[in-house]
């Protein structure tokens, strides 16, 4: 639907001149559309799919990563296409096609290249049929091994493995194994024999409606849990789910329901620069050591030349003290002139070259000293970043009280709008850029990563330090400062990001 | 379901009695209460290991849910076997656990537990400690296992040298069990045993 795209893009003349062709067939779909074209409006009048620095920027993003945010009923359908096509080129149930995807990964043409050369292996990989022969498996059918009944004939079954039991024993198996959550590898009741129960043999035996309906429920997140390309939204009570094709180094997904980045490799809260394994280990030392850090997250600090208490409600890490006017950094409480420089101080830490030869227990203190300085920048981002969602809504109201007022419209005041979001982009990375410079090894590499977040870290809090008082911040001034944090962002994810590294060769590791 | 956990149970007992001949008093298998729910198991350490001559009582709940779920059994009587804990006296056995079947019993249950007194897994240890012992020095290992079997589950073989630096840390005021804990973990050496007794 280009069409509309030119019809109200005003840089529609950038597009190739075969758009007229496409113009003119749209012309028709237009007409044909007229009538329930209030969305379509809606999302053309969002403004930004016009805008082509965005488009530009988007390709320059070193973050960028193809993937697609689906609803249940979409990735249902998809699971289905699948099944359907294993079904259909094996000759086998929908049923018997759900366990052997399951077991090779979704992996559809892996499995029917395996079946071609030898059926019966994929089965006992499937765990569908047993390893054991037949004859030699199997149980009699003149008692339930299980219940030590001895219902007639027409009331036992089994599985592939042929070990039969009484139809009320398979029913109250079932039901013990979905109440405890399991879905796709419910198991033979006999000893030893790994065979599973395919869905249409436990429905079979299942009828309490609550039950299948909780069993299909597990049995479509257990698929989703299993498929390389899929990932479940971590987010609280979120059912969209994400698709993507490669499932290495940070890659960031953005949920469309509750807006959660999510890191698709590892289902961490996305984490660039930093890579999957050392956002765990952090994650996981922060988790070991929160009662020696607690400490830190107090949210009142008091003012390094008056000491009044000063209780910080923005995201700024630029303070100004209300009783004194005196400027300082929050984090470290140095004078604020000495962060503007180019050099910014703050975030650096200086690791004490003497080191080595100090007694074990000296160096025990230095290194919670260091996790400590890490942790507090870390920590500090983290709760900027949620006053900022204050920052963000208020602006919102005060944009809306003006364009109420008739001061202009919303478009007049996008770039403000803009700006906090970009603000809290920038600071979402730079939070994460602290556990990898608390791994990182002393070296030029580290100089060279600090000094690029030591430049991100001061432009940032100049950005946020603007946005704050935007209604006396020029345009102008501001939409620069905004241009040189996001470059300062990027230059750092192109220069340290893993997929990014990778494809330099050693050279750049010094 | 409760339903079929008492007629199992019931009929299990009534197995484990006829095979009581056969296996010569190897284990016993008995109700604690009249509700099936909770019952005492007896297994006798099998020949030519530590374990041998000795009696080991076994706690056993059925749950609601069995046999579809397995039942919950412990050592009742102290062990030192790389997998069960020498505190609490927890088993890790596969079929306790994700290897349960519903077609197994509490007879097969009593038997791989007497198996696995023959042949420890010490790569899946439930006492970590006694496992690095099992594997670092077998013979220090073995003596100790035997030592416990002799104290806690009357076996008939006693470690003479074992009891006597028991008794040095009793007159020193230790508590017995702790005493013997403490030098069962650092492989009897009274010296070490005593610093971190004292510390
Ligand atoms: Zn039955
Ligand atoms: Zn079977
Ligand atoms: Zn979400
Ligand atoms: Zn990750
Ligand atoms: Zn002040
Ligand atoms: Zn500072």
């Amino acid at each position: 639907m280009i069409f509309l795209f030119t019809k109200q893009c005003p840089l529609s003349h950038t597009f190739p001149p075969e758009s007229k062709r496409t113009n003119k067939m749209s012309a028709e779909s237009d007409m044909e559309y007229s009538d329930n074209d209030g969305d379509d409006y809606d999302y053309y009048g969002e403004q930004d799919d016009c805008d082509m620095e965005t488009v530009d920027r988007t390709k320059a993003d070193p973050e960028y990563f193809l993937y697609s945010c689906l609803r249940v009923e979409e990735v249902e359908k998809l699971l289905n296409e699948s099944i359907e096509l294993l079904s259909n080129s094996l000759q086998i149930t929908p049923s018997l096609a759900k366990v052997t995807l399951h077991a090779y990964e979704w992996n559809a043409q892996e499995i029917i290249n395996k079946y071609k050369e030898n059926a019966n292996e994929v089965l006992v990989y499937s765990r569908v049929k047993s390893r054991v022969a037949l004859g030699q498996a199997g149980s009699s059918r003149a008692s339930c091994a299980v219940c030590a009944s001895t219902p007639h004939l027409p009331k036992y079954s089994a599985l592939a493995c042929g070990h039969y039991f009484c139809n009320d024993c398979w029913s109250m198996h079932f039901e013990v194994q979905i109440k405890q959550g399991v879905s796709n590898t419910i198991q033979c009741m006999a000893q030893d024999c790994e065979v599973i129960a395919p869905e249409d043999f436990v429905l079979s035996h299942v009828t309490k409606p609550t039950l299948r309906e909780r069993y299909q429920q597990f049995m479509f997140k257990d698929h989703v849990k299993s498929h390389p390309q899929l990932r479940f939204c971590p987010g609280p009570n979120c059912q969209w789910i994400f698709q993507a094709w490669a499932r290495e180094g940070a890659r960031r997904v953005e949920c469309r329901g509750c807006e959660l980045l999510t890191c698709f490799s590892c289902g961490a809260p996305h984490h660039a620069p930093t890579d999957c394994a050392t956002i765990r280990r952090w994650l996981t030392k922060c988790a070991d050591d929160s009662e020696t850090a607690n400490y830190i997250s107090a949210h009142t600090k008091d003012c390094p030349k008056c000491q009044i208490c000063i209780e910080k409600n923005g995201g700024c890490n630029h303070m100004q003290c209300g009783a004194c006017r005196h400027d300082f950094c929050w984090v470290c409480l140095g004078d604020w002139k000495t962060h503007g420089s180019e050099y910014y101080e703050c975030s650096r830490y200086k690791e004490d070259p003497n080191l080595a030869n100090d007694s074990q227990h000296a160096q025990a203190r230095e290194a919670l000293k260091k996790y400590l300085h890490y942790y507090e920048r870390w920590e500090n981002h983290a709760r900027s970043l949620k006053l900022e969602e204050q920052t963000l809504a208020n602006l919102k109201r005060r944009i809306n009280q003006k364009v109420m007022a008739g001061q202009g419209t919303w478009i007049d005041w996008q770039y403000l709008w803009d700006a906090a979001r970009l603000l809290k982009r920038c600071r979402y990375t730079l939070q994460y850029t602290y556990p990898f410079a608390y791994y990182m090894e002393i070296g030029p590499r580290k100089e060279l990563f600090e000094y690029q977040q030591a430049q991100l870290e001061a432009e940032i809090e100049n950005l946020s330090w603007k946005v704050e008082r935007a209604e006396t911040t020029h345009r102008g001034d501001l939409e620069n400062q905004m241009d040189i944090a996001e470059k300062r962002r990027t230059t750092l994810l192109k220069d340290f990001l893993e997929f990014n590294t990778k494809s330099i060769s050693g050279s750049s590791k010094v | 379901m409760a339903n079929i956990a008492a007629k199992r149970v019931k009929r299990e007992i009534k197995e484990v009695m006829k095979s009581e001949e056969i296996m010569g008093g190897a284990f016993k298998l008995e109700l604690i209460n009249n509700s099936w729910t909770e019952l005492q198991g007896e297994i006798t350490g099998p020949p030519d290991t530590p374990y041998e001559s000795g009696k080991f009582l076994l706690e056993i709940k059925v749950p609601e849910t069995y046999p579809f779920n397995p039942p919950k059994i412990r050592f009742i009587t102290k062990i030192w076997h790389p997998n069960v804990s020498s505190v609490t006296g927890a088993i890790c056995l596969d079929i306790l656990k994700d290897q349960w079947a519903a077609a197994l019993t509490l007879r097969t249950v009593l038997l791989s537990i007497q198996a696995l007194l023959s042949e420890a897994e010490p790569d899946d240890p439930q006492d970590a400690v006694v496992a690095r012992q099992y594997k670092e020095y077998p013979s220090i290992f073995a003596m100790t296992a035997t030592h416990w079997t002799n104290v806690y589950a009357e076996g008939k073989k006693a470690i003479v040298d074992y009891n006597r630096r028991v008794q040095v840390l009793l007159e020193m005021g230790v508590e017995e069990h702790q005493a013997r804990v403490a030098l069962s973990t650092h492989n009897w050496n009274l010296e070490v045993a005593t610093e971190e007794l004292f510390s």
